[in-house]
């Protein structure tokens, strides 16, 4: 099974985005996908998610109740600590049988080099470091399919190779479907199975190149 | 201060102008008399009945009109009319249907509900779209997005409102009484005061007055900042 997107269309006024546009995007797999900024990316992922309709077309083979995003920003809510972040995104059955156990939260935040600040809250963390706390949400998240969208684009060089070592290692543990966007063609190589490389405005597929 | 003991000294009448340490010397007379905190207490009870049932009910109602359009439709018209309505004649009309003491209450959740209505929309519609979409991909059922997302983006309009509710509650509570002989109150000791022309305790119940105020926007800001803080948030200034 894969994601198959078919005669995708999408228009933001008089700007069109997607025009029949069709791809084929394997389970299983990381896929990268490169392209100049403004050229619908994010839109893609935006489409891919739910978060917008397309005007036209078809997305198939995506479980719009089994997604997690990392966005390009953390999207952490400012008022609740780091373990409450975690948790904000999972039912609550009850207190006594939490859906998401205490031990998890922990290997997951010592997995992504946090383990002391569990109970800290977003504004006491450097921007690394609540990116992070958004990956350990991406991953904690039971979901199918993946999204991140330049996730790693405002974070300094460092701290950029060190979260691309985390998440390959977070993502060779459970081999979910990933879709990454990003203008940096360094990021995808390090990370995609699978690289597309997208045109301008009307998207236009210009290159498919699998990676080792 | 000064400017104050300056005229009174030049003013030279107590009946006029009385000075600041006569005014103070009223308060210290009047506390010796039970009736004064029963006049105190009174007040302040209608005050907070007031403010309390505004804020509860803006914030319920508030929620609602922000996440609801059409709910929003239908209240805006009633918050527009109790907002264009003059005080006084609120005041005198309320006064021929309810008891005396209830008068102030009532006008008070009038003029302070809209207010706090007003901030709580504003408040739902300026949340974070971002951290909604975010809730959104996640699947986080609603209770938990209202509880996680909305009410803790409402907070510091509810906030701004509770503080505004508090300082006009306690105008129009007091206005209120004047007009609505309410009894017992701090209104009717001014309204008594003025009419046997005794100037320096007029002075001295709107000294109390102003003490009560600025005590109440202290203590409540002060347990804001402590909740604040809790919350990993910088305390209010």
């Amino acid at each position: 099974m894969s994601i198959v997107i078919t005669n995708l269309s999408k228009k933001y006024g008089a700007e069109t985005i997607f025009e029949n546009f069709n791809l084929v995007i394997k389970k299983n797999k990381i896929t990268g996908i490169l392209g100049p900024s403004g050229a619908g990316k994010t839109t893609l992922l935006n489409l891919c998610s739910g978060l917008e309709q397309p005007d036209c077309g078809t997305i198939a083979g995506i479980n719009f109740q089994s997604i997690s995003y990392i966005f390009q920003e953390p999207r952490l809510l400012p008022w609740r600590t780091v373990r409450e972040n975690l948790r904000f995104v999972f039912k609550e059955k009850s207190i006594k049988k939490p859906s998401l156990h205490d031990a998890d939260i922990d290997a997951m935040l010592e997995l992504v080099g946090l383990a002391t600040v569990g109970d800290h809250y977003p504004s006491e963390l450097s921007g690394g470091m609540r990116q992070r706390v958004s990956i350990a949400r991406a991953f904690l998240y039971p979901s199918e399919l993946l999204l991140m969208d330049e996730p790693f684009s405002s974070l300094d060089c460092a701290l950029k190779n060190r979260l691309i070592d985390d998440f390959s290692k977070i993502w060779a543990q459970d081999k979910r479907t990933v879709i990454f966007v990003s203008h940096n063609e360094d990021e995808i190589s390090r990370l995609a199975q699978e690289v597309l490389t997208f045109s301008d405005k009307p998207v236009q597929l210009l290159s498919r190149e699998i990676r080792v | 201060m000064l400017l104050w003991a300056l005229a009174a000294w030049w003013v030279d009448s107590p009946l006029v102008l009385p000075s600041p340490l006569k005014t103070l010397e009223g308060v210290i007379i009047l506390a010796g008399d039970f009736e004064f905190f029963v006049s105190i207490g009174a007040t302040l009870l209608r005050v907070f009945g007031g403010v309390f049932i505004s804020v509860a009910l803006g914030l319920v109602l508030g929620l609602a009109g922000g996440l609801n359009k059409a709910f929003y439709e239908i209240m805006n018209p009633f918050v527009s009319t109790i907002k264009s309505l003059p005080v006084v004649s609120v005041i005198i009309l309320i006064n021929l249907w309810i008891a005396s003491g209830v008068v102030p209450l009532v006008v008070t959740f009038l003029i302070c509900f809209p207010v706090t209505w007003t901030n709580v929309v504003q408040g739902v519609r300026t949340t974070d779209k971002k951290l909604l979409e975010m809730a959104k991909i996640y699947n986080v059922d609603q209770t938990k997005i209202i509880r996680d997302i909305y009410i803790p983006s409402v907070k510091p309009f509810a906030v701004s409102a509770l503080m505004n509710a508090i300082g006009l509650g306690w105008k129009v509570t007091v206005t209120a009484e004047v007009l609505a002989n309410a009894l017992p109150s701090i209104g009717m000791n001014l309204y008594y005061a003025k009419i046997y022309l005794e100037t320096d305790l007029l002075f001295s119940w709107t000294l109390v007055i102003v003490i009560c105020s600025l005590a109440i926007e202290k203590i409540t800001l002060h347990v804001i900042g402590n909740n604040r803080k809790e919350e990993g948030q910088c305390p209010l200034s």
